[in-house]
């Protein structure tokens, strides 16, 4: 993945799949990492909120790998890693919310990620959008090709 | 004791977002990595360097936060923030290198209020 012409949009995680990349990263790795300190120190206070915080590292970590991977399978498992993020988040926040005794510690998805600034709740949103417009043009090199060209290419794009 | 005070953490908070500013302005611009904002990026992870010595050095001293393994666990982090982000920002040729730099840049403000939580003897 560090051969020079890959460097271009021409794949899940160049052009913004970089970022997407960066920050789902991020997520993977901070969410694990509190899952594992809180599981192996004091899971008996708050097994629902410790489990699931677990399972939400899980999800980054997938879609991380298959974000770098961007193979048409690995898209295919991003995406649906994606939607249980997003169904996991509108779940999670609304349950933590409904239920707060349930949760005397936060998940990464507590509150629809309001500690984190919400990017949880975004962050799946931006994966699908950045994954359809995969879907759109398959195994198509991007338009972002273009490589010292300022435009972005794809006017459709959001980005 | 005061080796751990306000001062470089404050500082790395402005400089993390300082960072982020000048890097999202350089994605709005459709600019590349470059070297300024490589040095710029050199700048804050000589600056949590520093915060992280002087944490390990209140830790030698003998004192010790309730949440021992997370604090271990934010310092061997932190410095991996900005080069890490350097080196997938190096690895994009376009707008979204310097877009990666500006996580790095936010995360590290982030962090120094984390550190704060988890250890309030250490001051923001």
């Amino acid at each position: 993945m560090s051969e020079p012409g890959a460097s271009r949009a021409d794949s899940t995680r160049t052009g913004p799949g970089r970022l997407l990349v960066a920050v789902y990263g991020l997520f993977a790795l901070s969410a694990s990492a509190r899952a594992a300190v809180q599981i192996a120190t004091k899971f008996g206070h708050a097994p629902v909120a410790y489990l699931l915080s677990a399972f939400a590292a899980v999800v980054y970590i997938v879609a991380t790998v298959t974000l770098t991977v961007g193979s048409p399978t690995a898209r295919r498992i991003a995406v649906l890693s994606c939607s249980i993020e997003l169904a996991g988040v509108l779940a999670v926040g609304t349950w933590s919310l409904a239920d707060p005794a349930t949760f005397p510690d936060a998940t990464v998805w507590s509150g629809y990620g309001s500690g984190y600034g919400f990017v949880p709740l975004v962050l799946p949103v931006f994966g699908l959008l950045w994954l359809r417009r995969w879907a759109r043009r398959p195994g198509a090199p991007s338009a972002f090709r273009s490589g010292k060209s300022p435009k972005l290419g794809d006017s459709r794009s959001p980005w | 004791m005061s080796s751990v005070n306000g001062a470089v953490p404050t500082t790395i908070i402005v400089a993390g977002f300082a960072l982020a500013g000048y890097a999202l302005l350089m994605t709005a611009l459709n600019r590349r990595m470059n070297v300024p904002l490589l040095a710029a990026t050199g700048v804050l992870e000589i600056l949590l360097l520093v915060e992280v010595g002087l944490i390990v050095a209140k830790l030698a001293g003998g004192e010790r936060p309730a949440g021992l393994p997370t604090l271990i666990g934010y310092l061997i982090a932190t410095p991996i923030v900005p080069l890490a982000a350097a080196f997938w920002g190096l690895m994009e040729r376009s707008r979204w290198g310097p877009a990666v730099i500006a996580v790095a840049g936010l995360v590290a403000a982030v962090l120094m209020v984390r550190l704060h939580q988890i250890w309030p003897v250490i001051h923001v």
